[in-house]
């Protein structure tokens, strides 16, 4: 028997995988089964519920759905994974930068600051060009300048990290 | 008799063009981007020719190559799509010259509609009424300032060459007037390489209401009714319905007749939309002509029976209408979803990838355009929109249950979507009982991204996909630890091809 953390945007939820045909979750025991219909769809059975459900990779470990109309992306970790990752995320809260992210892949048009500029959280600092709009991008955080990363007219992938405030 | 068209666009809407000629038993030509080689629009046309790079002003935009590969191969007739080079006078000048049938209004229609301060004059010329503002472009920044206090704040600037939402700014106050001029002049200059903007009075609680109108070569026109487009975000539309749940038999007439008269103004023939704003009290004012075919097209042809590209090259062949205006009657309702592939959480951000799953839904009442398949890429260099789910019912609330019906069964993997928006927006109370304005999107939903405006996420589906994925885990985990066996490989892994 395997026991897994499920993360749901803020939800988690503890499911214990017993068999290929039940599952307990929340401490329920429930029958489940899964009909694989494609690489990225199955048909799910939950008790005698129904769901028709497309299934695609998003990111490292989490896992996009959609079903009904409504996406979710989950990440399931054995519970060791999630204390690791846990202590991860505190070490991390001790550090004192932001980072400004692509929001979306596109194009540097402009950048507002230099290296040592004061910034003030929702400034207007770079202009990032993604199909066909001009988009302004605000500081996350006050600041200073600490290093910019990408020069204007470069590309940038989604979630790159343009400028870095301390 | 035209035989051969080339399409001179992607995506949807080349493929309903696509659709109309093998209807007519016209020969289809696709022309094609480095980006689109696997795109819906080269695998349906009868023949399909590369044009250039990815970047549209190297491929869709380059009006000498198109026009010589339509001389090349004997293609009578170009037909624009929307977007792209469809509102481009000087392109349909050029293809005039050569002779080549353009399937559209001609090249004098769209440049007396296209300045939009030129159209302003000309509207107000022939009574048609006109949101106040300026009907001339800005000179300087002073006076334009004192023009927009006359007016009274808020504002909105618009580029002169404009459409689409590009080049487009509301002001509510005298401080931003400065930042957001230059946004809308560089914006402008970069999609319509003309920087000229002007200044229009903002109108509070309005509704966009557009008028479909069909004029022939011989003088003859007539409307298709009027569709409402007031479910928009920065100015693009994300639903359309036809016909207006706000509009009554008395503004049907007032706003068709002004729609007629305003065609006639610039001696418009082909399909042709006069967009309007309505406020509360039913007072309406023209925004702008689009002289093109229109995204929204569906929903008009879903209420009215008639084929309008179909009736486009027709009126291009120099035929007459085909009918006359009592032949047309509204029946039914129709709404239209645009899927676009951006992530609504993360800043509407496009998405982009290769589709790899993508199950259309059908059924009573429903229609699919759409630009993608299975194995197509949705690169980066244009529009995100990806189809167009439209539904008909015999009155509002039956099409709205068959979209929601139809929405459910829609599955498609390799990029993120706008469906749940959907889901939320044909839920609300505004939406059902039409009281909704252009502002909705801005004010009701916006304000609930991200995550929050998943309130309806309920329980059941929260626990279905967590049970999913734990199994998926497991099996991934029982791979793992058999490694050097045979096992066959795990399905969690072939997802992660």
């Amino acid at each position: 028997m395997n026991e897994y953390i499920v993360t749901i945007n803020d939800i988690k939820k503890n499911v214990k995988v017993i068999s290929q045909e039940k599952i307990e979750i929340d401490g329920r025991e429930i029958e489940v089964s899964f009909q694989k219909i494609s690489p990225h769809s199955i048909t799910f059975k939950y008790e005698n519920k129904v769901y028709e459900v497309a299934i695609n990779k998003n990111g490292k470990e989490s896992i996009r759905f959609l079903v009904d109309g409504w996406y979710y992306d989950a990440i399931a970790r054995t519970k060791l994974q999630e204390s690791a990752i846990e202590l991860q995320k505190n070490i991390s809260k001790e550090k004192h930068h932001t980072e400004v992210k692509a929001p979306m892949p596109g194009l540097i048009l402009k950048i507002k600051k230099k290296i040592g500029d004061r910034v003030e959280l929702g400034e207007p600092i770079l202009i990032l060009e993604a199909m066909k709009m001009e988009n302004d991008i605000h500081s996350p955080a006050s600041g200073i300048v600490k290093s910019i990363n990408f020069q204007e007219g470069q590309s940038v992938e989604k979630n790159s990290t343009i400028i870095v405030i301390e | 008799m035209i035989k051969k068209i080339l399409i001179a666009n992607r995506g949807e809407i080349a493929h309903r063009i696509i659709k109309a000629c093998r209807e007519l038993n016209i020969t289809s030509v696709a022309i094609y981007s480095d980006a689109d080689k696997n795109s819906l629009h080269v695998r349906r046309a009868d023949e399909a020719y590369l044009i250039g790079n990815s970047p549209a002003n190297e491929s869709y935009l380059n009006k000498e190559k198109i026009i010589n590969l339509a001389k090349k191969i004997g293609a009578d007739a170009i037909h624009p799509g929307y977007g792209f080079l469809s509102e481009n006078s000087e392109f349909i000048k050029m293809v005039e010259d050569t002779g080549i049938i353009f399937i559209g209004p001609s090249s004098k229609s769209v440049k007396l509609m296209g300045g939009k301060t030129d159209a302003r004059t000309l509207m107000k010329k022939n009574n048609v009424p006109i949101v106040p503002g300026t009907t001339e472009p800005i000179k300087n920044i002073v006076d334009a300032k004192k023009i927009a206090k006359e007016i009274g704040y808020p504002i909105i600037l618009k580029a002169a060459a404009g459409g689409g939402g590009k080049g487009m700014r509301k002001i509510f106050s005298e401080d931003e007037f400065e930042n957001s001029y230059n946004l809308a002049k560089s914006e402008a200059k970069k999609f319509f390489s003309n920087d000229e903007i002007y200044i229009e009075k903002f109108i509070e609680h309005p509704k966009h209401i557009e008028v479909q109108i069909l004029g022939d070569k011989h003088g003859n026109y007539v409307h298709l009714f009027e569709r409402e487009c007031s479910i928009q975000r920065r100015h693009q539309k994300v639903i359309e319905e036809a016909p207006s749940i706000s509009v009554d038999e008395l503004t049907r007439k007032k706003i068709t007749e002004t729609a007629i008269q305003a065609a006639k103004a610039c001696n418009y023939y082909n399909a042709g939309t006069i967009e309007l704003l309505m406020d509360e009290n039913k007072n309406f004012y023209f925004l702008e002509m689009n002289t093109r075919l229109q995204v929204e097209h569906p929903v008009t042809e879903m209420i009215t029976g008639i084929d309008i590209v179909k009736e486009q090259i027709r009126i291009a062949e120099g035929k007459p209408l085909s009918f006359s205006q009592d032949e047309i009657k509204i029946f039914g309702h129709a709404i239209e979803c645009r899927i676009y592939a951006e992530d609504i959480d993360n800043n509407f951000a496009p998405s982009t990838g290769k589709i790899n799953l993508h199950r259309l839904t059908s059924g009573p009442g429903i229609r699919i355009d759409r630009g993608i398949d299975v194995m197509s890429d949705v690169p980066i260099y244009y529009d995100p929109m990806l189809a167009k789910v439209i539904a008909w019912g015999i009155n509002r609330e039956e099409a709205i249950v068959r979209m929601k019906r139809a929405l459910s069964e829609y599955q498609i993997c390799g990029v993120t979507t706008n469906i749940s928006l959907f889901k939320w927006i044909l839920n609300q109370n505004e939406f059902e009982d039409g009281t909704f304005d252009i502002n909705f999107l801005e004010n009701k939903f916006l304000p609930l991204v991200p995550n929050k405006w998943r309130n309806s996420d309920s329980e059941e589906l929260i626990n279905v996909v967590a049970a999913i994925a734990a199994i998926m885990k497991n099996e991934s985990q029982d791979f793992l630890s058999s490694k050097n066996s045979l096992g066959k490989s795990s399905w969690r892994d072939q997802i992660y091809e």
